[in-house]
């Protein structure tokens, strides 16, 4: 009951058998190929001598008979077998009822095939007519614009396309008012809202091309591409961390990667330039890795996206094959998915149950990355960047690194002497006669002492334990010394003044001592002028600890000596000073030219390594050898040799990023295409943008998206163009408001008969309260933003900086780095930003093909009560109140306007007014402390806080 | 199929429902699918990632134990002055040690035994030795089982705390508290499932990793019950923002959502959203209530020791304590601060003072549960992560004299659940150095805690890189019998 099993809901749809229609490739092969031939007929895998794969196999069955009898359908021993649940064996692993179902009517129908099937079944793949035909294998054939009466509505072709898929008498809503125009611009494009003077401008532009202006303004904006980077790095799984163990190694370089990506979308780098780069960059650049230009970093940056599946192969206590095999999986997940958009990966061990993906496939797939990702002679992260150095940095960083050295040189040379003396005045604590026994035992190397030697060492740990790293637990030591030596000190000096003073009086002429006496017992005030001269002339019996050594210098000096030696053990303290040698070595270090590294993949020149099928997945069980190919579904991809002569490398990569973007691939540019689509509507036009196989969802405007893909290609692979495209057109600029609800309710909206309402993404949320309290830091590129737990484990934006028994210490300022925008947040696999987290952020495992989206309790507390909340919503009071003063209708107007993107209506200003002075004595009644001033400001913060965590700021429509 | 919505375009309903309101995470709504939806979809691959909830869980047999609350004495009580005593070391206080001895801190090392400078006596019918700094603990000692064998090995209070709070030396696993919550649920919606009470002086050793989830989704991370307000963060917003204000801006809020949903009336995720608010202020208002001692009466505070100066603070947040397991919290676990039991010196002083800090509530947590019927189900768990040397530390006088770390073999108790009620188990040598008889390993303790929740310990299991991880991580533990009622 504790495993958890993965179920995800598709909803299937009701088919209704006509037990004359049903096929054997059409109906039943499908169920037979998920559940049975695992067992039943792939790669040579014959149980009980069965084979399903053919209708004629079946009919001659297995070792107890032929697998049906139309005869006598009932006592088919196919049905017999998955009825009694015997067959596929596992009480997990049953047939449903309606398969079964399926099955019997089948048989019962004659057990018909579709058409004659094959004589000959070789070694390779045997696909079904069924499977050749599915939609998402078909070359695309950009479709003609359908024609239609002339209509208003009707902007571009995308909307003729839409439109023709509805009924007729249904069509779009009207067109949106230009402030939601805006928005849902600004949002789209540059994942912010427009500040208020955008807005005026655009909605007091009447021309007719006020809104393609706006959108190449939005295109032209730096924010465009860190908001549709951001969408990339999703599919890419793009993490500053490098996941797989508990350890989670931070990737203190991948935020190049990061910074390629949005400057490839910010430049339009044709999307198949963009590909290529990614799968291949390194096979596009000269060797060696040295004095780089700005293109060949570039481009070796670009071979990031290969290097983004969590890697755990420079951490200890792995098994080294299963994480790199795991890697490589990975890898090959986020690449089947983000560009093929197939779940190759569930072929890895079978041949896919659903898709025509053999086995041999997702290896042959899989050779393609051996090369650069070669597990028998695998690189580790660190082993994987490549430095920016140039010539001249190594020589200077050179010159650098020599004067560490010696100052680490001194060091060790100060440690030695550390630990002499410290073993000296342990050995002082220790009876005399062990003395020199105890020293040689201390000097001696472990595996030369013998056993007296050990025994002795045992019987003193504190000589025995004497190290380096020991010292400071010494120093405590010392500091212990020297209080009970200062604490002697002050008990022997109070002696020694007695003595003294007595030692005086008894230099003192008998006759006049019975005067001193005298005088000596009257306090100093009270004495007579005789008393005063006798014992000025007799000073030495009034003698002090600061005048002892004018009587007694040899009890002074005695006194001076302790004093120094205290303070000789308080201030020479070993391991403080060993610090500051090694602080002092950093120090030096740290003056070298920064050094910067790329993520990157690369292959070893000159090794071929072999790729091979592994059995069930097994990387211990390798068998057939397979090439380097696409999918066999796909022709194969022959264009891929194993190891192009003409490069250094084995050029398969270059060679198959050709291949995926000559314009002819039936995959990429829909899976590109259906990607652009998805995040300007929330919807794709395949609802399942990393899966066009059988269990994804069909396209839900097969020809609008083979024509997007067209125009993909046909524009140089220009993603800007396709914005500008769907931009323009009806569908996107129409109202979200439902022109008239059918009577059925939402089951009979068509699609796209509205623009649909979207909440917005955790990072959008989080970058659109930073602007409109005006603080959002709009630096570009970068490092990653760091991120750290806090008192109670939630994890927050700063820099952490914890003790060796992580308590916090002093916080780290950042300088304005915590108001950048979320893409540039770390992306710690193991500590996802809290507030990230709530509104939904997706984990990368490997990768985030589609984004969801949810409505729970912890985003209506964090909004209610969090620090981020009311943080925010008071920075945002107090810019109100500097850009307006103090007038509440001013406030509270343009509060609404930086938040909402547009004005309020009196209605609602009226009433917003009126909840800031509902709220003033309440504030004042609940917090006493508050000053009228202050109480003032806190309504205005609660009204802000209001605005941002309402619907209208949190969704766009 | 053109001409209707798809499921996905209706912000479902069910989002809504699945609100496991503390996770800082959101989660998920697998479990309340449809069934038959469930059985009818075919094994998709997994390329959506698996989805959790905090919705409660079928344990693998009847469970004795459905909560726990975990007294956590962080830095390493010492088992050999409170409740294991041993004669041979006040007859050789003193002398030299005759065994080996592994230090931690080896400059103040010493291999002088250190006797008892407490009397021991026995109590109740099973005649369990306790120590006179914990008188109130005697008087509950025929409802707890002191375990005398405990073990972790490595001695370090970072190490151990992970060994005893999240089954492995290393960092970065998932707390105890998260694998129950993972492995049955939540009894309740309204309270966070996994609790962690923090000392007003700081937090334990290791900091947050105390209750973290490790790699299991956040949902099961504990959530801190803070020693001051606002006591859960985001559950209560700053004084000023305090019960009518916060009822004003929830009614304008309203307001400003049913305006914007007047729009979209066919969008259920707006009209969700609009309810969760009002969602998330009833649980505000429970997590207030659970907060709130001041209902409970002034004998029951008394029991706690919140009558008294040394054991008002520990006392309140023992009592708050069992007033969320009342309310269907799963795991409580009430830290001490940092290193608060790590008496390296003056241990005569400082031992008594975190007796006099502790002992009173955690005794009265017991007869508490036990009067209102709660101890048989909930576990009482009381113990650091170490045990000290039978050594001196700090050979510097007696008022200064210590013991270091011992995880070789050390001291907890515990009660109710279905652990057995009085005596003792398992034994240390003469000289209470390592644990020899019937040794109890914390992963041994962990089998036989997930046992009395009614799991498997090898089934409670999270995939993780294509391996099935656990809390015992593949040691050997075991159920120990011996410790079963």
């Amino acid at each position: 009951m504790l495993r958890y099993s993965l179920t995800v809901l598709i909803v299937l749809l009701p088919i209704v058998l006509s037990a004359a229609g049903i096929t054997f490739e059409g109906h039943v092969r499908p169920i037979l190929k998920a559940h049975c031939f695992q067992c039943h007929g792939e790669a040579g895998e014959k149980q009980s001598g069965l084979d399903l794969r053919l209708r004629r196999f079946m009919a001659k069955g297995g070792e107890s008979g032929p697998a049906f009898d139309v005869n006598a359908p009932a006592e088919s021993l196919l049905l017999e077998r998955v009825r009694s649940g015997e067959m596929p064996p596992g009480d997990d692993k049953q047939l449903s009822e309606a398969d079964i179902r399926t099955i019997d009517a089948w048989i019962r129908s004659g057990a018909k095939t579709a058409r004659p099937e094959p004589d000959e079944v070789g070694d390779g793949p045997l696909f079904t007519e069924e499977e050749r035909n599915y939609w998402a294998f078909q070359p695309v054939h950009r479709p003609a614009v359908p024609r239609r009466p002339v209509s208003s509505r009707e902007r571009t072709p995308i909307d003729a396309f839409i439109l023709n898929a509805m009924t007729p008498g249904n069509g779009f809503a009207g067109d949106a008012d230009p402030f939601r125009l805006i928005r849902r611009a600004w949002f789209d494009l540059a994942g912010l809202p427009p500040s208020p003077a955008a807005v005026a401008a655009f909605v007091d532009d009447r021309s007719p091309a006020a809104w393609e202006r706006l959108i190449d303004q939005l295109l032209a904006s730096p924010s465009y591409g860190e908001r549709w980077g951001r969408h990339w790095l999703d599919v890419a799984g793009y993490a500053d961390s490098e996941g797989y163990t508990d350890e989670d190694r931070v990737r203190s370089h991948a935020f190049r990667y990061r910074d390629y990506v949005i400057r490839a979308f910010n430049s339009d780098k044709p999307f198949d330039e963009f590909i290529r780069e990614q799968l291949a960059g390194d096979e596009m650049v000269p060797l060696p890795h040295k004095n780089m230009t700005a293109d060949t970093i570039e481009k070796l940056t670009a071979t990031g996206f290969l290097r983004m599946a969590s890697d755990g192969t420079a951490s200890s206590g792995i098994d080294q094959s299963v994480a790199r095999n795991q890697v490589i999986a990975d890898t090959l997940q986020i690449v089947g998915t983000s560009l093929l958009g197939l779940t190759v990966n569930c072929a890895q061990c079978h041949d896919h149950r659903y898709d025509p993906i053999p086995q041999t496939d997702y290896y042959r797939l899989r050779a393609i990355f051996e090369p650069g990702l070669d597990w028998k002679n695998w690189k580790a992260p660190p082993a994987r960047q490549i430095s920016l150095y140039t010539d001249a940095d190594i020589e200077l960083a050179k010159k650098i690194e020599i004067e560490a050295v010696t100052v680490e040189q001194e060091r060790l040379q100060k440690a030695d002497s550390y630990i002499t003396r410290t073993l000296e005045e342990e050995l002082l604590l220790v009876p005399e006669g062990l003395r020199e026994a105890l020293r040689t035992a201390f000097r001696s190397a472990e595996k030369d002492r013998n056993d007296d030697q050990k025994a002795l060492l045992k019987e003193y740990p504190s000589v025995a334990s004497i190290s380096v790293g020991s010292l400071y637990l010494y120093d405590r030591r010392r500091d212990e010394r020297a209080g009970k030596l200062d604490a002697e000190r002050s008990v022997k000096e109070m002696r020694f003044v007695a003595e003294t003073a007595k030692q005086e009086l008894d230099k003192v002429p008998a006759e006049e001592r019975k005067a001193i006496e005298a005088a000596l017992n009257i306090a100093s005030d009270k004495r007579n002028e005789t008393q005063q001269t006798l014992l000025k002339k007799y000073s030495g019996v009034l003698v002090t600890a600061a005048t002892l050594s004018q009587f007694n210098p040899q009890a002074a000096a005695e006194l001076e000596q302790d004093r120094n030696t205290a303070s000789e053990l308080r201030s020479s303290k070993a391991a403080v000073d060993l610090k500051s040698y090694a602080d002092l070595a950093a120090e030096i270090r740290g003056t070298k030219p920064g050094e910067g590294f790329v993520r990157t993949l690369t292959e070893a020149a000159g090794v071929v390594p072999a790729t091979f099928v592994f059995f069930r997945g097994d990387h211990e069980q390798p068998k057939d050898k397979v090439q380097p190919g696409d999918l066999s579904i796909l022709g194969g991809g022959k264009s891929i040799a194993e190891n192009d002569a003409s490069l250094p490398s084995t050029g398969r990569r270059l060679a198959f990023a050709k291949h995926l973007t000559d314009g002819r691939h039936p995959l990429v540019a829909r899976v590109v295409a259906n990607r652009i689509w998805l995040h300007h509507f929330g919807h794709g036009l395949v609802e399942s943008p990393g899966d066009f196989g059988v269990l994804g969802e069909r396209p839900t405007h097969p020809q609008l998206l083979d024509w997007l893909a067209s125009e993909l290609v046909d524009s140089g692979w220009s993603v800007k163009h396709l914005h500008r495209l769907i931009m323009t057109s009806t569908v996107y600029q129409q109202s979200s408001i439902a022109m008239a609800q059918a009577e059925n309710g939402a089951s009979l909206t068509p699609l796209y008969s509205s623009f649909p309402v979207r909440r917005l993404e955790s990072e959008v949320i989080r970058d659109a309260v930073l602007a409109v309290t005006g603080r959002l830091n709009s630096k570009l590129y970068g490092e990653a933003v760091p991120v750290m737990e806090d008192e109670v484990g939630r994890v927050v934006i700063g820099q952490e900086n914890l003790d060796g028994e992580r308590k916090p210490t002093k916080t780290i300022a950042l300088n304005g780095e915590e108001f950048r925008r979320s893409v540039y947040v770390q992306v710690r696999r193991s500590r996802t930003l809290s507030m990230f987290e709530t509104f939904d952020a997706p984990t990368m495992s490997p990768n985030c093909d589609r984004r969801s989206f949810s409505t729970v309790t912890p985003q209506s507390l964090l909004m209610m009560n969090s620090d981020f909340s009311i943080e925010h919503s008071n920075q945002l009071a107090r810019r109100v109140i500097d850009e307006v003063g103090e007038d509440v209708r001013l406030q509270v107007g343009f509060a609404w306007q930086l938040v909402f993107a547009r004005a309020p209506t009196v209605d609602e200003l009226n009433e917003a007014v009126d909840f800031v002075y509902s709220q003033r004595p309440l504030i004042a009644a609940a917090d006493s402390t508050l000053k009228t001033d202050d109480a003032s400001r806190e309504a205005l913060g609660v009204f802000c806080q209001a605005l941002l965590s309402s619907s209208r700021f949190l969704y766009v429509d | 199929m053109l001409n209707h919505l798809p499921e996905q375009w209706l912000q479902s309903r069910r989002d809504f429902c699945r609100s496991g309101a503390f996770g800082l995470a959101p989660i998920a709504l697998a479990w309340l699918l449809k069934q038959d939806d469930v059985l009818a979809a075919p094994v998709k691959p997994n390329i959506h990632g698996q989805e959790f909830s905090l919705a409660r869980r079928a344990t693998d047999f009847e469970p004795q134990a459905t909560a726990m609350i975990s007294l956590f004495m962080q830095g390493g009580p010492s088992q050999v002055d409170l409740l294991d005593p041993k004669p041979e070391l006040n007859r050789l206080d003193g002398q030299k040690f005759p065994g080996t001895i592994k230090y931690d801190n080896a400059a103040q090392a010493s291999s002088r035994v250190l006797g008892s400078p407490w009397k021991f006596r026995k109590y109740g019918e099973c005649g369990t030795d306790v120590s006179e700094l914990l008188p109130g603990i005697a008087e509950v000692v025929d409802d707890i089982l002191v375990v005398r064998s405990m073990h972790t090995g490595v001695n370090n209070h970072g190490q151990s705390i992970h060994s005893m709070n999240s089954g492995r030396t290393q960092r970065g696993r998932p707390s105890l508290g998260s694998w129950l919550t993972y492995g049955l649920g939540a009894e309740t919606q309204n309270l966070p499932a996994f609790v962690a009470l923090t000392d007003p002086r700081g937090i334990p050793v290791e900091g947050v990793l105390n209750w973290s989830n490790g790699w299991l989704p956040s949902l099961f991370q504990g959530t801190v019950v803070r020693p001051q307000e606002p006591r859960i963060l985001n559950l209560e917003p700053p004084a000023s923002r305090r019960g009518p204000v916060q009822e004003v801006y929830l009614k304008y809020l309203r307001r400003l959502n049913e305006q914007h949903q007047a729009d979209h009336p066919q969008n259920s995720d707006l009209a969700a959203r609009i309810s969760n608010y009002e969602l998330a202020a009833r649980m505000q208002t429970a997590a207030h209530e659970a907060l709130d001692i001041s209902k409970e009466t002034k004998a029951t505070q008394e029991m706690y020791g919140i009558d008294q100066k040394d054991s008002q603070e520990y006392g309140t947040r023992c009592l708050i304590a069992r007033r969320l397991i009342e309310r269907g919290v799963r795991f409580a676990q009430v830290f001490t601060n940092n290193q608060y039991w790590d008496h390296h010196g003056s241990i005569r002083t400082a031992l008594p003072a975190a007796c006099r800090k502790t002992e009173r509530p955690a005794a009265g947590l017991v007869k508490d549960l036990k009067q209102r019927g709660l101890l048989d189900s909930t576990v009482v768990h009381w113990g650091g992560e170490m045990g000290r040397l039978p050594v001196i530390q700090n050979d510097a006088g007696p008022g200064k004299v210590g013991r270091d770390h011992n995880t070789y073999g050390f001291t907890m108790w515990l009660a109710g659940g279905g652990f057995k009620r009085g005596g003792t188990y398992g034994a240390t040598d003469e000289f209470g150095h390592h644990a020899v008889t019937d040794v109890v390993n914390h992963y041994d303790y962990h089998a036989t805690l997930l046992h009395l929740f009614g799991i498997q310990p090898e089934q409670l299991v999270y995939k993780r890189n294509g391996r099935e991880e656990s809390l015992l991580d593949g040691q050997p533990g075991r159920i120990v019998e011996g410790l079963l009622a």
